[in-house]
């Protein structure tokens, strides 16, 4: 899908605003967009919201061996996924050049500033390493991916915990939750990007610009820093020439808006510390604002299930007729016949079977085998004609009645379609009509 | 609706006076839903079953690639986007289970030469994953204003070895189960549109599973109905 | 079957036939089958018990009943396929009948035969300009279809460029076409918009709400400021003020409209023509 174009009349009042020192949301030059933090229920998850960019990520760790030129060093390994769902544009599967610049970003914003102690992941040198995983999914997008995206994998990596490991002699023990607390990574401090856009060849920058400003920007810079502001990398894009002056104050800017996200990163860590250790409510359900009216929560709600089985036990009753042996030899078609119980012959309507499982599969789709799809269709026409009874106008039902003249008419239509079903492979069709209208 | 609401009071009250030892896991986990929380796609939707979490998106009817272009009806595209790695055959059979029951209730004929695509991200997944997929997607697509035939839901219901059914089971009771059971069913007749299941049962215990899953449903649809009444209580 | 089949088959008959009068304003729901005044009675004393007491039973009168967005017909019925709240119009002339409506809160835009439309101008090739609308594919708009345009006196538009116009050809089996004139070959008021301003984007429910005759947030924002405006039933909106700070303000209103009650919209208003 394409991305709705950007009017003529549309830039030229964003650079208008941006020469007037005006955001469109009200922001001034400076001012990055409300963060919110929120955790999962597992360790390592996380939602980052910038503004209304919204980041999704997630650690998980497994034990690999090492690469071979770093024996005692375990493996971090990044991906960021631009997902369909945060702009109309993004393709899934593709490999965009946004896509692999970004990447290449984060894995030099957090694996080349060894801001995790890489060496403490190793279990046992040049045999098992642990190997990190930080998946990060962007599910909204509107503008400045990179600084969510970076605030969302150091997040997660401070939150996650890994399974805590006991090596005797050659033998790795690996424990469970139950059993030994998971342990966390050893972060030696917390690197973030902070985006600046310039415009009009870097006459004006704007902080944590938004999607409609990053599409009429210049250039972006990135830098990354941690709070001791120490920059742990620094990339100029879009081709505008920055003075070594315009680059200093960047950083000095930076360096406040990092203190200020790794204040608000802290605090919501121990936020989420505190309520796992108090044993409250954590876990996205809680950070669902009620009071919005598009939300809403239900609590755990009791089902009454007490005459599910009775429910069932009639179905079946219904359903099933008692086994009958076929004790005569009975000519399906031409040539073959067939005598007493066993596997249905199916040699007579070979087309008729395939086209028939054709269809289930078309319309259904569902993998339904054999013997559940012959009751859920019954199930479900017989629930179906308790209001309006499902009439079937076919000479072959007649006959079959005949068979159970003691039950009521509505019983044995439903019982005649399962013992077609199993005895009568040539009347499959009249399943087949049922079904269909079960389905409708 | 006021029959709804009867039934509903109905269910709630002979559940309470029972308070017998069935009761035990056939109740729903707390249910939370927030719409519209996306701002680029045309209708998106965050649903929660207890912890397991799952967002949905929808586009749509957009413009459609040349070559899924179908000339009579509307492209259905879902995408199931698993949270670590990259989707696999799981996801792939997903998508087509959840794909195949949004067909049964979007009016695709509607808008022809269009797409309508869902894109799904797990959040978290602590049991019944499919159900809470299905869930999303029809809230998401109800956001974006598909034209639907009829709403639809996911229920889960799990069976241990002794026999006792378990709705809208967690990822340890899934574990456990002897077979899992996942159904599709829609709002204006309770009727199937997809079952899908895993482990080894017999036909009495699937119709069980079944009447169990259309009572579940009920308050899944009254759910629905709650959250969108109070959805569009301001316009 | 036990009860709850019973119960179930109760809730169903309760869910699917309402009659249309009595969920009007109320929401409806994807799957809904509604009754229209005439069969009210058809349905004759077999389900009287949910039936309403009419008072004009006499002088009930057979009228067209036009099926608006979010419903289809099914049957005799109308059948519910978008959620919203169900609006009615009586027609003109005497009861029954009428237009019945879901108003919905939909993001994306599907091209209606004779809306007026904010389209983006996406490319130029030959006769005819390709024009982003919002829907799923482009419509097209051709360049004699201006007020005064001749083979050799061409309209003056430019890729990029705000184009204000009316749809003549929409359905779903056809591309979209627009134009600039009404039938009587005037602009009216459309044609290509000025340079300056902000557009942005709201939902289609929006847009309909602020256009409703009797709605008071027009009057109201054209109190704050002088204002050009501009609203495309495509959920966009252009809007025009002095100074860009007054633009941002009242583009910024508008978005918040939305979600707020009569009485919120009030107390806004008068807190910004205060200050």
């Amino acid at each position: 899908m394409k991305e709705t174009p950007l009017s003529n009349c549309e830039r030229r009042f964003l650079l208008r605003a941006i020469e007037e020192k005006k955001r469109l949301d009200g922001r001034q030059t400076y001012d990055y967009r409300n963060i919110k933090i929120s955790f999962g229920t597992d360790y390592g998850c996380c939602v980052v919201e910038l503004g209304k960019t919204r980041v999704l990520g997630q650690v998980s760790c497994e034990l690999v061996s090492p690469k071979l030129n770093r024996a005692t060093e375990g493996i971090l390994f990044f991906n960021l996924e631009l997902s369909q769902m945060a702009a109309p544009a993004f393709e899934p599967g593709r490999q965009s050049d946004l896509l692999v610049k970004l990447n290449r970003l984060l894995e030099r914003c957090l694996r080349n500033s060894k801001c995790i102690d890489t060496e403490s992941l190793c279990v046992v040198a040049g045999e098992k390493v642990w190997q990190i995983r930080v998946d990060l999914h962007l599910l909204n997008h509107d503008g400045n991916i990179i600084d969510a995206a970076s605030i969302a994998a150091i997040v997660a990596l401070c939150h996650f915990r890994r399974p805590d490991v006991s090596v005797q002699g050659d033998e790795v023990t690996l424990y469970t939750p139950e059993e030994r607390d998971p342990v966390p990574l050893s972060i030696h401090h917390l690197p973030i990007c902070v985006s600046f856009a310039f415009f009009q060849q870097g006459t004006y920058l704007l902080v944590d610009p938004n999607e409609r400003e990053e599409r009429v920007m210049d250039g972006l810079l990135v830098i990354a820093m941690n709070k001791h502001r120490e920059i742990c990398t620094i990339q100029s894009s879009g081709g505008i020439m920055l003075l070594k002056d315009q680059v200093l104050r960047c950083s000095k800017i930076a360096g406040v808006k990092v203190l200020e996200i790794t204040e608000l990163i802290q605090k919501a860590l121990e936020n989420d510390q505190k309520v796992r250790k108090e044993g409250g409510k954590f876990g996205f359900a809680e950070s669902i604002a009620s009071q919005r009216i598009t939300a809403f929560k239900m609590e755990k709600a009791p089902i009454d299930t007490s005459d599910v089985e009775e429910k069932a036990e009639e179905i079946i009753a219904e359903a099933e007729p008692p086994s009958e042996v076929v004790s005569n030899p009975v000519l399906w078609t031409p040539g073959t016949a067939q005598i007493g119980e066993g596997l249905e012959n199916s040699w007579g309507d070979l087309e008729d079977s395939a086209k028939e499982e054709e269809d289930v599969d078309g319309t259904d789709g569902a993998v339904i085998l054999g013997s559940t799809k012959m009751d859920t269709g019954v199930e479900v026409s017989n629930i179906g004609s308790q209001d309006a009874p499902i009439v079937l106008s076919d000479s072959e039902e007649e006959e079959m009645i005949i068979l159970e003249p003691d039950k009521n008419p509505k019983k044995i239509r439903t019982q005649t379609i399962s013992a077609k079903q199993e005895k009568a492979p040539s009347k499959k069709p009249v399943k087949k009509r049922k079904k269909k209208r079960a389905a409708n | 609706m006021e029959g709804a609401m009867l039934a509903d009071a109905k269910i709630r009250t002979e559940s309470g006076t029972e308070s017998g030892p069935r009761v035990s896991g056939c109740s729903l986990r707390h249910f939370a839903c927030e719409q519209n929380l996306l701002s680029r796609p045309d209708g998106s939707a965050s649903f929660l079953q207890g912890d397991t979490s799952v967002l949905a998106g929808v586009y749509g009817p957009a413009e459609v690639k040349v070559s899924k272009e179908i000339f009579n009806k509307a492209t259905l595209e879902v995408i199931l986007r698993p949270k670590i790695g990259l989707p696999g055959v799981a996801e792939k059979s997903r998508e087509r289970l959840i794909r195949n029951t949004c067909e049964a209730v979007v009016l695709g004929t509607l808008h022809p030469r269009t797409s309508i695509t869902v894109v799904l991200q797990v959040v978290s997944d602590a049991g019944s994953l499919l159900a809470c997929c299905l869930n999303a997607s029809c809230m998401a697509l109800v956001d974006a204003g598909v034209p639907m035939r009829a709403l639809f839901c996911g229920v889960t219901c799990a069976l241990n070895s002794d026999g006792t059914l378990v709705l809208d089971p967690t990822a340890k009771q899934e574990k456990e189960a002897r077979a899992v059971l996942t159904f599709a069913l829609d709002s204006v007749e309770r009727k199937l549109l997809m079952s899908t299941t895993k482990g080894l049962y017999s036909d009495a215990e699937l119709q069980q599973c079944l009447a169990a899953a259309q009572a579940a449903s009920q308050h899944v649809f009254h759910f629905y109905r709650e959250s969108l009444q109070r959805r569009y209580s301001k316009s | 079957m036990a009860e709850a089949v019973s119960v179930v088959a109760e809730s169903l008959a309760g869910d699917r036939a309402r009659a249309a009068r009595n969920v009007l304003g109320q929401v409806v729901l994807p799957g809904e089958e509604l009754l229209l005044p005439e069969q009210e009675d058809a349905e004759g004393p077999g389900s009287a018990g949910e039936r309403p007491l009419r008072l004009n039973a006499g002088t009930r009168s057979r009228g067209r009943v036009v099926c608006g967005p979010g419903l289809r017909r099914y049957g005799d019925r109308l059948l519910v396929t978008k959620c919203g709240r169900l609006r009615h119009k009586e027609p003109g002339g005497g009861s029954g009948g009428g237009v019945y409506w879901v108003d919905s809160q939909q993001k994306r835009y599907v091209p209606v035969k004779g809306d007026h439309v904010i389209g983006i101008v996406t490319a130029k090739s030959g006769d005819i300009f390709k024009v982003d609308v919002g829907g799923s594919e482009p419509a097209s708009l051709s360049y004699l279809a201006f007020e005064g345009a001749t083979k050799r006196n061409r309209p003056n538009v430019q890729v990029g460029d705000l184009i204000y116009g009316q749809f003549v050809v929409a359905n779903k089996d056809m591309e979209p076409e627009m134009v600039c004139i009404d039938s009587c070959g005037r602009a009216s008021g459309m044609g290509v918009i000025g340079q300056d301003g902000l557009l942005f984007k709201v939902t289609l429910g929006l847009i309909r709400k602020l256009l409703a005759p009797d709605c008071e947030i027009l009057q109201e924002v054209g109190k704050l400021y002088p204002l050009e405006i501009v609203f495309g039933m495509n959920g966009r909106i252009w809007v025009k003020a002095k100074t860009i700070q007054q633009t941002l303000i009242l583009a910024n209103i508008l978005e918040a409209c939305e979600h707020m009650t009569a009485d919120q919209r009030k107390q806004i208003f008068s807190r910004l023509a205060e200050c």
